[in-house]
Parts: structure tokens; sequence; C-alpha cells
């Protein structure tokens, strides 16, 4: 077993990186002088993955949703539920699902011992039936009815589907009462005997924890996984948008818009992260220019958010937020875009923005659940977490001048709007 | 747990100190409690937005927000927020730990001076703010205002309490009216203003690990340099709901929302709001409660349905969104699990599990800088400050028998339904 230490002196802390004999990758990250611990076991099967195959095994396709009805699912075994083992223990469970991962956590402050071998234990026991598979569709069936009546989930779904042709992140993570009922015990089994391999997994531990104790309950509870080849088909997608504008009504009283740049999707290495990170927090967080503007114009409220959203095949950058005029909105943070590419960027908006960037990660280590969430969802990007704060420091202003020259298309964006029905936006 | 130290620094001004090295970031906050009345909710409410937009120092969005970010990202938040039938105003300040600085300056020492800058030498134009910051900020909170509406469970919620406790304070919301925002202008305003740092009773909070000697002196200062008449704090608590009131409302959504909002009969500083806690969370707190384990689990009918306990003014609201025939089941099903609090149905596994979870979340509060500050503001208005490891083991103590009879005291106030068209 290869264990790593990875230090950052100046975050002053370290963490370990252990690949476990059973094949899953396993992060330790003990916090001193901290009661709680955080477990997280993530897989690499969210609701992109669709369309797979195994080895050298037949193309498979499985309906929509699946990925999340299987987490619910995970929670029972023939014995019972994993939340009655752990109201046992007193530790704090959940679970969710992403685009690229889902995701199974607990948070404690005694008996870690035996909350972290519930986890290893359920999430490595699958038991699926008609009758508990049938009982599950009211349950999600009222979840997915509770976000479509979500503006912020609508106005973000309809970006996406406006701006992807084909890749599968434009589909509701949940899937659809429709696609739900396809849903058997059967799919359920060979999604998880593709997905839930170890070596296609990661665990993090962040907190109250010592890199022992972790191995000792791997060893315990982790039979050694043969390696198996997953191949995920995404058919081809375009770089162009598939359209420019679209709407939906809505009963709400402020009207809400998402403006989505499409990017190449290409893997984002941790320099190209932190030189984006600064980037946006120079062209659009309070300190900015346009943010100033478009707030004096009446045209955002301090609800105004971006974001790099990024994952296997897709990659956009968002702005998004409450607006009673989103095309004036988005109208003037395309300007602002254009004009930034041609005449430059300011190197004093650099400065700043660059300290703003790494005052909030560092502050981010204060948590264990950001810390070990993070951790997680880099080990599946490819990115580390202390080279990324290197890089936010080690960043220039040419760095970042730069890389606004190769993102931010300002003819290859996609307005989403939620708006009251008589609302004129 | 982290050990405070209480020092009262102006009269109804204390500083309240934590020392904590484990972080890698330092907050200030201040407090400022004032009675909630429809007259003043939305001027306090105003001020606390105005207030965190500009400072005499900084006289312009712009201005601040790259102060705050040059100090490393540091943030200045505030809040208003209704405890009991109280308002409580909250500006804070937060960043980096002094030993983080790129290069080496004492970020501590200039966000305090910085939040004391802003709360009392704020961006004035003779006896009045400036007209664009209100205008701003007015706009701000009638956005606030419609935004509620956007999110259904929310609103669900608020037009529970609008209707349950129309002719009490606590119907008030935190930011008051639309039309009292719309009727502040910048002169009332500063009045108003005057008026909350002369009567509040206030509450500063230090977490972090450098020396609080220059917050302790700058807010030792500027409160003694104004007249203090500190106001008195109080919620009035009705123990019993008389006849159920019902209202149901039509919009076009997916999904139904059915809340129910109960008198507990117990409230603060009762010791039976413990039990009555913890009755609450067997009830509809946790993974394990009896409505997540039978009306979700075993009935199907809903991904979430939750109860929540408000000791301060001894309410308990049950929250659900559900398909709409499936509206009346959904309520029997829920005042059954009641039935069955009232009559003992209680296992010795739900009793434990519940006393688990919640000190288990006591305890993990003490690992983050917000969930120290959390611990003690909400004993703020309390009779002095209970340990983590103190409050615990009053919980663990809890007999089945507290918990039956506070069960018993819970009675039905009012039911609103928002309904699919």
């Amino acid at each position: 077993m290869n264990i790593t230490e990875i230090k950052s002196a100046r975050a002053g802390d370290s963490y370990f990186k252990i690949k476990h004999s059973s094949g899953l990758v396993v992060y330790v990250y003990p916090k001193e002088g901290y009661r709680s611990a955080y477990a997280i076991i993530g897989t690499k099967f969210g609701s992109i993955n669709n369309c797979f195959s195994l080895d050298d095994g037949e193309k498979i396709s499985v309906p929509d949703g699946i990925a999340h009805y299987l987490e619910h699912k995970l929670f029972e075994s023939e014995e019972g539920d994993a939340f009655t083992r752990y109201a046992e223990t007193g530790a704090s469970a959940n679970a969710y699902t992403s685009f690229e991962k889902t995701c199974y956590l607990f948070s404690c402050t005694d008996r870690f011992e035996e909350s972290m071998e519930i986890l290893l234990d359920f999430v490595g026991d699958p038991y699926f039936t008609p009758q508990t598979v049938a009982k599950e569709q009211g349950i999600i069936g009222q979840e997915i009815k509770m976000y479509d009546d979500s503006p912020d989930w609508r106005v973000m779904f309809n970006l996406l589907e406006n701006m992807y042709h084909h890749h599968p992140v434009k589909i509701d993570i949940a899937g659809t009462v429709e696609t739900i009922a396809e849903i058997t015990a059967e799919k359920l089994y060979q999604c998880y005997n593709t997905f839930y391999n170890l070596n296609n997994m990661a665990l993090c531990v962040a907190g109250n924890v010592t890199v022992e104790q972790v191995l000792a309950i791997c060893d315990k509870m982790l039979k050694p996984c043969e390696a198996h080849e997953i191949h995920n088909y995404f058919e081809e997608e375009p770089y162009e948008i598939v359209s420019p504008y679209v709407e939906q009504s809505f009963p709400v009283l402020m009207p809400m818009f998402n403006l989505g740049f499409k990017e190449k999707a290409e893997p984002l290495g941790d320099k190209k992260l932190a030189q984006t990170d600064i980037l946006l927090s120079m062209l659009a967080s309070p300190t900015s220019k346009l943010y100033r503007d478009l707030m004096d114009a009446n045209l955002i409220n301090n609800t105004f958010s971006y974001e790099l959203f990024e994952g296997p095949g897709y990659c956009s950058v968002i702005f998004g937020g409450e607006s009673r005029a989103p095309r004036q909105a988005a109208e003037m943070i395309k300007q602002y875009i254009a004009k930034a590419k041609a005449e430059g960027l300011s190197r004093d908006d650099f400065e700043i923005a660059r300290k703003a960037v790494y005052g909030d990660v560092v502050s981010s280590l204060n948590s264990v659940s950001s810390i070990a969430n993070t951790i997680l969802s880099y080990h599946f990007s490819d990115n580390k977490l202390f080279d990324y704060i290197e890089a936010i420091t080690g960043t220039s202003f040419e760095d970042v001048s730069e890389r606004l020259s190769e993102m931010l298309d300002v003819t290859n964006c996609t307005l989403s709007v939620v708006k009251s029905p008589d609302a004129e936006v | 747990m982290s050990f405070i130290q209480r020092t009262p620094i102006a009269d109804g001004v204390y500083f309240n100190s934590v020392r904590d090295s484990r972080f890698k970031t330092m907050k200030l906050s201040v407090h400022l409690f004032v009675p909630l009345s429809a007259e003043t909710a939305s001027e306090n409410a105003l001020i606390a937005g105005v207030l965190s937009r500009s400072c005499k120092a900084y006289p312009d969005f712009t201005a601040l927000s790259r102060k705050l970010s040059a100090l490393y990202g540091a943030d200045l938040n505030v809040s208003s927020a209704k405890i009991g039938e109280n308002q409580v105003i909250s500006i804070s300040a937060s960043g980096l730990d002094d030993r983080y600085a790129i290069d080496g300056e004492s970020i501590a020492k200039e966000l305090s001076v910085l939040l004391c800058g802003v709360i009392f030498e704020p961006n004035l134009s003779g006896r009045a703010f400036v007209a664009g910051e209100v205008e701003q900020e007015r706009r701000q909170l009638l956005d606030l205002i419609d935004s509620e509406y956007n999110e259904k469970r929310i609103y669900a919620n608020a037009r529970l309490i609008e209707i349950m406790c129309a002719d009490e304070v606590f119907g008030i919301k935190r930011y008051g009216t639309a039309e009292a925002i719309r009727a502040a202008t910048p002169e009332s305003l500063y009045t108003a203003w005057e008026k909350l740092l002369k009567d509040a009773v206030a509450e500063i909070i230090y977490i972090g690990d450098s020396s609080p000697e220059k917050a302790v002196e700058v807010f030792t200062e500027a409160f003694q340099s104004i007249p203090r008449t500190p106001v008195t704090l109080r919620t009035e608590v009705i123990r019993e709901a008389g006849e159920v009131k019902r209202v149901t409302e039509e919009i076009e959504v997916s999904q139904s929302k059915l809340v129910m909002g109960f008198r507990a009969g117990i409230a603060l500083p009762e010791t039976e709001t413990r039990a009555a806690g913890l009755m609450c969370a067997i009830l509809g707190g946790t993974a394990t409660s009896k409505l997540f384990c039978n009306v979700r689990e075993k009935q199907s009918l809903c991904y979430y349905c939750a109860a929540r306990y408000d000791k301060d003014k001894g309410i308990i609201v049950i929250d659900s969104g559900v398909e709409g025939e499936n509206i009346e089941k959904l309520e029997a099903g829920i005042l059954k699990e009641i039935d069955d609090m009232k009559n003992g149905v209680i296992s010795d596994f739900e009793i434990d599990s519940a006393k688990m979870a919640i000190i288990n979340a006591y305890q993990g509060s003490n690992d983050t800088v917000g969930g120290i500050e959390s611990w003690f503001a909400r004993q703020l208005l309390q009779d002095g400050f209970r340990t983590i490891e103190e409050e615990s083991a009053l919980l663990s103590a809890v007999t089945r028998e507290e918990i039956i009879a506070a069960a018993n005291k819970l009675t039905l106030d009012t039911v609103y339904v928002l309904k699919n068209k």
C-alpha cells in the first residue's frame, strides 16, 4: 500500500493519499483540535452516465435519473435502512447525486469507527427488489415535482437544454416521472455492478481521525476488487450553442435569468482553474465595474452570482440571478466582456482578485465538510487542492489575460429567463 | 469546548470573546436587539443594508468592496432576523487570520476598525443618509419580498406565520412591509439609525486567534460616546390554540404544500423547552423521525415532511410537499403520528437516537466559526451561557414522561394549504 503525505506550508495543513489494496483511493485530512469527523465516499457515476459499456461488453442505455434513484435505494438493505443504523451511533448521514458523481457521507463526533463501517458496508451491499424499487416512485416523484416548481432549477436546466445539443448534462439529475417509471431492480444492479467498483471510487475523511484508524476499517471492510474498463459514451457535442434565448412562464414575482457561455470542454488543470477563478472575480465580483454598473442601472440585485460549470465533456461559465430586465442585464455583461477582450484587463483588478480568491480557498480549510467534498471532487476531475492554492499565488496578470482571450465567446452564449406570464422582460 | 469571555463595555453593550487557534479565519459581529414593531422593522432592515454599502472612509460601494477583497476576500455581512418578538440586526466582518496574510498585514485590526466605522461613521449627507444608497437598498429589500413568492416552500411557511400570528407582534416580518420600505426617507433613516444605536441591546462577538484588543478599544469608545437607553426585550407566548384556522390558496404549481402550525405551550426561558425540542426531533427532526419513517418512507406520500420548534415563540411548524389529491391523507397521517406521541407510543430507540443526533450536532458546531458564534448567540438573551457539555447533560437527562408531557401540550392552531390549480 502506497501512502503519500501532501503538505502545504502556506495553508499550514497536510493530508494523506493512499491507494488501498482493495483498489479504492483513500484521502485522510486530519484536523488537529477538532472533535468532529466527516467522511464521504463517491463513485464516478452521475446523471450524465446514461450510456456505457463494461470491458468489451455491449453498449447499455439506462433510463434518465437512474444514478439518483440508485442513491436512494442503496440506503436500504435486507435488514433495514442505513439511517436506522446510523441512528445508533449518532452520526448525521446524507447522500447526493450530481452530474458526474454519486456520494454518500456522514459527520460525527463520537463512535467514528462504527459509522465508518456502516458507510462502507451499505455502499458495498446493494439490495433491490421489485417492491422496494416501486415504493421509491412516490417519494422521488414528489422530489421531481418540488424541483419542477423551483425557478432556480428550471432557469438552469432551460439554459443547459439550449446550450447543449446532445450532452446529457442537459437532462435533469432526477429524470422525469416517466423515465423513473422504467427503472427496475435489474437495471439498478446493472449500474451498480458497473460503477460501484472500488477502482472507480474514492473515499475522503477529514477531521478528528488518523490514517491508521481509517485504513484499519478499510482493511476490515473492503475486499480486493478487480479493475474493469468502463466506457462512457457521449455523442459528439458541437462547439455552438443550440439557441440564444429561452424563456418559461412561471408563478414568480421576481424574474430570474442565467446567461451561459459555452466553452470548449477540456480538463482544466490547477493552473487554468486558478486563472479562470481570478478572471471571473475580476470581471463580475462586487469589486468590478460591471457589477457596479449593473447595480446602478437596476439590472441586478444582490442575488447576482457567477460560476464555472464544468465536468466530463462540458464546460461553461454561467452568470445569473434575479432581474426585472434580464435582456438588458445580459447585453451589458456581453458588452463588458467584449470590451475587456478588446482593451485588456486592469492590473489593479488582478491584484485584488488574486487575494480574494486565495482568501476564499484558505478560509474553506476551516470546515471538515468543505475539505472532504473539495478533495473528492478534485480527485474525479484530476485536480489537487494544494497545487490549486499554489497556482493562485503563482498566477500572473499575463496568464489571466491569456485565459480571457480563449474563453467567454460573446457570440456563443444563451440567455434563459423565468418570469411571470404577464411580465415584460 | 471553546471558552467565552464576556465583558460589559457600555450600558447594555457586551463584548464576548472566544480565542481559538484552530481556524484560519476570524469573525467579528455586532448584534443589535430591539423589540419588533410594525413602525420600525422596515427602517431597521433598510439601515442594515445601507450601512453595509459604504461608509465615511469608503464612501462608495465599489471602494468598500475593493477594500474587503484586498483584505484577502474579507466579508461584510448584514442581516435582519426575528428572535421571538424581537428584531436583531447583525453586522459582521470576517476574514483570514493574520497568520495567512501573504504580505504580513494585520487583517483582524483592519477589520475591527472597518466594522466600527461602518456602524458608527456611515456615509452621510448632513443629518441624512445618501439618497442614492438608500434607493439601492430600498430596491434590494422590495426585490427580496417579491422573491419570497418565487420559492413556494418558503412562501407557504411565511403565509402560515402571517395567518397564524395575524394578531401578534410575531406576525410582523423581519423586514416589515413593502409600504413601510417605500415610505422611508434618507432623513427618517438617520433618525432611526441614531435611535437604534441608542436603544438596542448590543452584543459583540469575536472569534479568532489574534487578540481582540483593537476591537474592544474601538467599540468601547464608540458606544461610550453616545447616550444609551437600552430597551427591554420580551415575547408574548400564546399557550393554547383556539379554533383551528384553515386557509387554502390556489396557484399554478406542480406540487401542493401543506403547512401546519401548532402552539407548543412551552417556550424559553422554561426548562421544559428541552423536552419539547426533543419531542419535535422525534416527531420530525431526523431521518429516523416518525414523520420521515412513516409518512415518507412507509406511505410514500412526500419527499420532505419536517417539524421545527421555535422555542423563543413557542410554536411548532410541520411542512410538506404533496400531490394535491393526497393532502387530506397527509394531514391525517401527520396527526396520527402526533397522537401516537401524546399516547406515549415512543420507543427507547427513538428517544436515544434523537438525543444522540442533537448532541452530535451540538458537538460538531464547536468545529466551525459560525457554529461557535450561533451556539453563544442563541443564548445571549438567556440568563448566562451553558457549554455544549452542560447542555448535552441536561438533554440526556430528559425523561420519556417529560417528552410525553410536552407532546400533550401541542395544540393545532392553523392549517395552510397552497394547492395546485
